[in-house]
Order: C-alpha cells, then structure tokens, then sequence
C-alpha cells in the first residue's frame, strides 16, 4: 500500500517538475519561510517559533522525533502557534503520513485564518502540503491540481513538488 | 578390605555424593538468577519538560524549585560549571543544563546565562558564545515509578560508564583485593576475627564484595555458620563461574545505599542522584567516596542524618584509597577539603499518583504488570508537574474552606468529601493535570476518570450548540433570538415532565445568552425540544462524550452521567474552535535498553464548523461575565474565560467547566455517595477553578478566541432582537454566522427599502 502511495506521489510529483520545466514563466508569489515571522507576535510566540525553526534546523539533519519533539514543545509553548503545525504537516508528508498532513495542515489553516496579521505566503505551503497528502491516497487528480498550483505561485520552492525542512525554515 | 576401611569408603562416598548435590543444587540458583533477570528496575514516569525562555516569570513557573527537584546545585563560581549546576545572583541565572539521553530525541548539556528583571526572563545566551537563544528546556521531572511490592529502585550502570574513581573508592573501602581472590578472602577473615575476638563482639566482617552479593542475591542476613558456609561456597560458584567485572558491575547495581521516602535505593546510579543528583558517570572523587562510605550502613552514615560522621567516614575511604596507591595525594588532598555538596531532598512526589494510576490502567493494555515492575521502562507522560501542584494544591484548599463554611459536610468516617480537577489542552488533548480525590493516601479512587456523575447545567451548552449549528438549512436561533422561560409540561413516558429554575420562577421571554448566562431550565429544555434530543445528543458526543446519554427531555438539564474528563474533552473542542482532540497521556515509552517502544502523535478531528464553536464559546464568555461564573473576576483574574457552572437536585453535584485559549480544566465536588451539600456550584466549585487558573496564569490570560472568517458582527436590540438601527432604544453588539443576520428592524416601523437601495440606506442609519 506505502508503494503505491510511493508511486502515485513519484508520478504527480515528476509530472509537476516536468510541467514547471517546461511552462511559461510567470511571475512567483513569495513564499512564506519560517525565519520571517520568527520575530512577530508576543514574547511567547516568538519563542514558540524559535523551538519550530529548532525542529526544522534537526528535520534537516534527519533527527526526525527531536524535529517532532520541538514541534510539539513549541505548541506547549503557544498551542495556537499555526507555524508549528504548518511544520509537523510538513514532515508527515515526508514520513508519509497522509492523514496527520491532513490534520495539521487543516489546524495551520484555521490558525491562520483566524490570525489578524496572517503571513501571505502561507496559503502556498498549505496547498502543496495538502496536494502532497492527497497524492499519497491516491487521490491524484485534486493532488496534481494543487500541486500545480503550488508549483506555479512559489516554483523555487515548490518546483520539484516538495517541500524540504530548510525551504520552510 | 576390613569392614571399618569399607565403613569409611562408603561414609565418604556418600558424603561426597551428598555435598556434590548440595554443591550442585547452589549452582543451579547462582545460574537462574545471573542468567535470568538479574535486577528487578521499576519502571518511571516522567512529566513534561520546563520551557525557559524570555517573558516568562520565573517566579510563577517555580524555576527554583524545579532545578531543585531536578537536583541542580548553587555553585559559588562560574568558572568551569560543571553541568547540573547553576549561579543565580541579582540579575543573572547561569544554569549549565544537563543533557537530556533519549535514544531518539535526545537534547545536549547546555551552558546558558539568563538575564532576569525582577521577576521575568528577559534574555537568555549560550555561554561561552553569547548568541542569544530564543528557548531552552529543562529535563523533564520524574513524577514517580511502578514499584513492585518490595519498593525498590535503582537506575542500572554499565561499569564501563563508572569512573574509575567510584570502583576505587569501593574497592578500598569494601574489598581491597577483590582483583585477586577467588571469591573468599582468607586474609581479611582472619583479621576480622583477630579484630572481634579483641573487642570481644562482632565489630568487623571479613566478607568479600562477592560474598556481600552472594548474601544480598540469594540469602537472608541472619549470622549463622550454616549459612555463611552456603555463602561462601556460593561465592566461589560466582567466580568460578563469571568474570570480574560482571560480579563487580553485579554489586555496584545492587548494593542498598538508603531510603527515598518508602523506597529503598539501590545501586550507585541511584544512589548518585539520591545523594547528588547526577549520574554516576559524573561524580567526581569525593563525591565517589562518600557513596562508598555510606555503603556500610546507609542509614546510619546518612550525610543528610549525620553530615559531619558522614565527612569522617568520606575522609577515611579517602585515606584508604591513598594508602592502597588509586589516588595520588594532589587528589586525596583536594578530595580531602571538599564540603558536602548534596542534592535537594526529593522524595517521591505524591501529587501525581491518580495520574500514575490512569496512565497504568491505560498501560496495562500493552504492558502486562511484570514488566511495569521490572524492566525499567522510561514513560515520558503529557503531564505538567507544576499544574498537578498547583490543582492539587488549589483542590485541597478548596475542599477545606467548604467545610468551614458548612461544618455539617466533615464526615469522620469514610472519605468525606470529595472532588477532583482535570485540566487538559486544548489543541493538542494533552492531560495536563489530573487529581482524582482530595487524598490519594485516604482514597485512590479517581473521580475524574473512574466516576461518572449526574453533570446537571454543564450539559446545557450542547442543547445551545444544536440550535446553534446549522442542520440541512439556516440554524433554528440566533444569539439574537428570544426563547421562551415559562411553564412546561412534557408527557414521558413516566408522566408529566414539568421542569423549574433554579431560583424557584419563570422568567417569560428571554435571549439566548440571557438563558445560559442565568442557567434557565425551562428555557434550555423547551429549546431541547424544539431542536430535537437526539441533535443534542449528536452534538455532545460529537465533541467527546462517551457516556450513555438517555434519550429523555430531561437530558437537557443534565440527567446524565458523564465523567468529569470527558467533559473536559469536549469543552476543549469548544476552546479549539470544533477541532475534537485525542486526549494524550503519553509522549513516548523507551525500553530498559534504550529503545523506543512506542511514540503517540497528535490527533485532532473536526467535528464542529469554527462559526458554531465561537459562538458557543462567546455565550461561555458572557457566563463568565455577566452570568453565574461571574464571581471569577473576583480575584482581579483578567483576561479571556468561557465557563459553565453546574449543581445538580439538591446540590448533590457541583461542577465548573472553564476554558482559556490554552487551558481547559473541570472541577467537580461531592460525596462518593451522593449528598446534598446545601451550596451551588459557584460557591463550592468555581473559587477551586479560579484559584487553579489564577495559579497557572498569574492573573492574567494570555491571548483571546480567535473569531473565524465566517462570523460577521451586528448591532441588534437585545429586547427583540431586531437588528438595531439609530433610534433603536436598546443596542448590544452580536456575533452571527454569515448569513444569519436578523431580517426585522429595530425601530420597527423603521422599514428599509427594498433591493439595491438597501445597503445606501443601512450606511445612512448606521
């Protein structure tokens, strides 16, 4: 079942790297990093962010339950912090873990929406985050859909149809 | 042959065969119990780590007590801090963190200097560096372990892990040629019994590190011939069999070196931080030389009992080390001044044990018993060590002062009365706090987890939510709308239903926040049934509740019983705007050897739209201002609140339900056999709740419910609830969902134009 999760992810995503490679130029959208909202917010969210960039920095270097682990104490900081779920959606989609992507990304979004200063940028990580969950069910149409999307708002980032632990920090 | 010499023969023939049986039989118990598990570790619970970082108070967070809980020493200099060790002065905290070993998360040892103004954390820096850090934690605090019935615990050490120095100081102190001898040491037997028979008593043993094992293994302490042969001989089983440093590293595990509360320490990694608080990797010589002292008699040698003999003895097992040539005398000399440095006495917290006791019961599904018991097993818990003190320590007191105020409720016999607190986070279902009875030593029953009880008015904000959601259409009220508080009569089943209000009158037309702010029954249970019970019934266990629910009109009011965490399940998917969450105790399990058994994620669910849950938890709000739960701000707490209270017939039950944006906590208060206690919930529960909250908070609440995009706000006249227009006699801000603002204007005769000139003519009155 992972293998063809595997599979079908492969195809969307090389198809995405493929089209992005051949497409039009068109003008990028910014997209969000975490280091650029690390200062907002009050003293708490500011060091609930620096536990997220934190678990990015060990993502990275494949210290995987410490990067969750962070992710998990900067919500026990500010359990309202959207970036912390934004990341652990991020490394469930690398662990291939569609259903928790769903889940976190979904409370990003809230979060977010919800937030009256909301970072631009974000909307593009939540629609590559949740076409990459989708791809991994084998849901490919809608997956391909906001893959695409994704690739063609932040290319440099969501070009090759992923997003890696130091593009979001 | 001559039969005498035949007689001899066979007594020795039998008598061999006897003592190989003998010799046999002991080998085979040296066997099972080296070969099999050598040393029973209670397995430990752990709480969820401290975060430091800038804008806390360290004063609120208790810093000091946790790095003494967590067996941080003062140091008098900064220079070279070793670890476990920290400097406060006037404006400054250097604290050297120490590392945190977990096999798959693990922190490291970190140097910091925090700068403190008065009571909060302004900066902190890494030392020697100086680049600033936005947060560090500290190690998370053991809440407890799973003891077998002998009450032991030890942290089991690889003697390759040891200092040589610790093996030394025991070496010269316990068995100084222990390298040499095969088990008994004929020497020292000798000057044993030359030292007894001068004093004329047993002063000095002669047995050997191995024969202590031996004894401590396998045999009772009673000082007969018979058994110090058995000892002996069994003895030299061990080192014929096993190597030096597997009986030594045997021993170091094992010794007893003294008391923690009702638990016995075993073991110099226990001992090392019962004593220290560090790992025995860490002590240095004179630390290593005290644990050897003690090993004699820990109870009497005791350096918190008897510091200064405790010196002498330290200083002695220091000489000894000299004079056998394991230290030199630049080290003996520096050893030799060092003052006793001991760990802040911790004994075993006794706050947590309902938690510990859910978490075996939730456990024992994967874990059987014996292993919680036996096999060391690290469980690294949800829970937060300073909220458990400060709810147990919030419900004690609350519980004591209404006895005060009502003598009549002390009970001599029995556990009298009774309450529990649970407090969970929202967003994530992490417990946070769990205490299950105002004693633990008095009753271990959990009324939190274990006990379900009538929940009187706190049900009532699922009849609210029903009408408030929208179902196949536009939902059936507002927070605009009027709902109806005069009598009723209901035909069940078993008769007529004619439910009252609590101040004993029916209040005619009413709004909804009106409603729930004063708790009207009347008006919540013809709202029940004009929604539909099994709505109200879909609502409630969509937000987590587990419990029967009868399908009876009276369930509006709150006939059913439901375990007070799990209405704290639901109200936390209130405070998470419908994001239903997986209540979580544990964060991961590692096994005696350091391997992850198991890791938890947080799960979350959606099961009510975002506009509904702020409404429902605006009119929570307005509870906690305006309506029964006013009396919260009594106290100056400040900041957002949304609560409920709840007393059920005859004040049997009081209940009081509240959510910050980050806390959600349930109090409950009784007697385990239901009794009037002649207050309401907003005497009885509510000061628990608000000391509890103030307590973690300050006072202050940080932050407010977020407003989702789909709730649009409208001036409305409360009296009708009319969109309220200038000339309008009564106005009142309201919250809606998209497209549920009221159509009728206020004043009525007031009529809007129809079509595109309806918007031109609103700005104009607005």
């Amino acid at each position: 079942m992972r293998a063809l999760r595997r599979g079908a992810l492969a195809i969307v995503t090389a198809s995405i790297a493929w089209g992005c490679a051949i497409a039009p130029t068109q003008a990028p959208q910014p997209s969000m990093r975490i280091r650029d909202v690390a200062r907002d917010g009050d003293e708490t969210r500011r060091a609930s962010q620096q536990l997220v960039l934190e678990g990015l920095r060990a993502d990275s270097a494949h210290e995987f339950e410490r990067a969750r682990s962070l992710y998990q104490r900067a919500l026990q900081v500010d359990s309202g912090n959207p970036y912390a779920y934004l990341a652990l959606a991020r490394q469930s989609a690398e662990q291939d873990e569609p259903e928790l992507v769903l889940q976190y990304v979904d409370r990003a979004e809230d979060l977010l929406s919800a937030d009256a200063d909301p970072s631009p940028g974000a909307e593009v990580h939540l629609e590559g985050l949740r076409g990459l969950a989708l791809a991994q069910t084998g849901e490919t149409v809608r997956a391909h859909e906001l893959l695409e999307r994704a690739a063609e708002s932040a290319p440099d980032v969501w070009g090759d149809g992923r997003l890696d632990a130091d593009e979001l920090r | 042959m001559r039969p005498l010499a035949l007689i001899v023969a066979v007594s020795a023939f039998v008598l061999g065969f006897a003592l190989a049986g003998l010799v046999a039989g002991l080998d085979r118990t040296v066997r099972a119990r080296f070969e099999g598990v050598r040393f029973r570790v209670p397995s430990r619970v752990y709480g969820a780590p401290t975060i430091l970082y800038p804008g806390l108070d360290w004063r609120r967070i208790d810093l000091r007590g946790a790095l003494a809980r967590l067996g941080y020493r003062e140091a008098e200099g900064t220079k070279d801090l070793p670890p476990g060790q920290y400097v406060w002065s006037a404006q400054r905290l250097r604290v050297h963190l120490r590392a945190f070993a977990h096999p798959s998360r693990p922190e490291p040892a970190r140097d910091v200097v925090m700068r403190i103004d008065d009571n909060t954390i302004t900066e902190i820096r890494s030392v020697p560096e100086g680049e600033e850090i936005g947060a560090v934690m500290l190690e998370p605090e053991p809440l407890g372990a799973y003891y077998g019935p002998a009450r032991e615990q030890r942290e089991l050490v690889r003697l390759a892990e040891l200092p040589r120095h610790l093996v030394d100081a025991v070496l010269a102190v316990e068995d100084q040629r222990f390298e040499t001898h095969s088990g008994i040491d004929l020497r020292r037997i000798a000057g044993a019994m030359l030292a007894n028979l001068r004093a004329g008593a047993i002063r000095q043993g002669g047995s050997t590190l191995t024969q202590q094992l031996v004894k401590n293994f396998f045999l009772t302490p009673e000082r007969t011939l018979r058994r110090k042969l058995q000892e002996a001989v069994m003895a030299l089983i061990v080192e014929a069999r096993y190597d030096k440093d597997e009986i030594l590293e045997s021993y170091l595990n094992e010794i007893y070196l003294g008391q923690r509360g009702a638990t016995a320490v075993h073991g110099v990694g226990e001992g090392a931080h019962l004593y220290f608080g560090k790992s025995a990797s860490e002590l240095g010589v004179a630390e290593s030389a005290l644990l050897a002292a003690i090993i004699q008699s820990p109870n009497g040698i005791s350096p918190y009992r008897d510091p200064e003999r405790a010196v002498q003895r330290r200083n002695l097992v220091l000489d000894l080390m000299l004079e056998q040539g394991r230290i030199d005398e630049a080290t003996h000399t520096r050893a030799h001044a060092e003052p006793l440095q001991l760990a802040a006495v911790t004994p075993d917290a006794n706050d947590a044990r309902y938690f510990l006791d859910l978490l075996r019961r939730q456990l024992a599904e994967t874990y059987p018993t014996e292993v919680l018991e036996q096999e060391g097993l690290r469980i690294y818990s949800t829970l937060d060590p300073r909220l458990q003190r400060i709810a147990a320590e919030s419900l004690r007191k609350g519980i004591e002062s209404i006895e005060k105020r009502r003598p009549s409720l002390v009970s001599k016999d029995g556990p009298g009365l009774q309450g529990c607190i649970v407090a969970i986070r929202p967003q994530t279902g992490e417990l946070l706090a769990l205490v299950g009875g105002r004693d633990y030593r008095v009753s271990q029953f959990d009324r939190c987890t274990q006990a379900r009880r009538q929940v009187g008015s706190v049900f009532k904000p699922f009849v609210y939510i029903a009408a408030l959601e929208p179902f196949r259409g536009p939902p059936l009220i507002t927070l605009a709308s009027r709902l109806d508080d005069s009598p009723l009569e209901i035909q069940t089943p078993s008769g007529p239903w004619r439910p009252t209000n609590y101040d004993r009158e029916f209040h005619g037309e009413v709004g909804v926040r009106d409603a729930l702010e004063q708790s009207y029954n009347v008006a919540t249970a013809r709202l029940a049934q004009r929604v539909g019970i099994e709505r109200v019934v879909d609502v409630a266990q969509r937000l987590g509740i587990e419990s029967a629910l009868p399908r009876v009109p009276s369930l509006a009011l709150g006939t059913a019983e439901i375990a007070p965490v799990e209405l704290a399940r639901a109200y936390a998917t209130l405070a998470s705007e419908g994001v239903r969450p997986t209540t979580q105790t544990v964060e991961d399990v590692v096994d005696g050897e350091g391997h992850v058994m198991e890791k938890r994620r947080l799960r979350f669910e959606r099961v009510l739209d975002a506009g509904t849950a702020f409404l429902a938890t605006s009119l929570l709000e307005g509870v906690a201002e305006r309506g029964t739960a006013r009396s919260l701000r009594a106290g100056g707490l400040r900041g957002a609140v949304a609560a409920k209270t709840g007393t059920t017939d005859e004040e049997r039950d009081l209940w009081f339900v509240g959510y910050t944006p980050d806390l959600v906590a349930v109090v409950w208060v009784g007697f385990d056999t239901p009794r009037g206690l002649g207050i309401p919930s907003s005497v009885g529960a509510l000061p628990i709740w608000r000391s509890f909250i103030e307590g973690v908070t300050g006072g202050v609440v940080r932050g407010g419910f977020p407003k989702p995009p789909v709730i649009e706000q409208a001036s409305i006249d409360p009296g009708s609830g009319a969109l309220a227009l200038a000339g309008c006699p009564g106005r009142r801000d309201e919250f809606f969902l998209a497209g549920t603002l009221p159509t009728e204007i206020c004043p009525a005769d007031d009529v809007p134009p129809t079509g595109g000139g309806l918007f031109h003519w609103l700005r104009g009155r607005l």
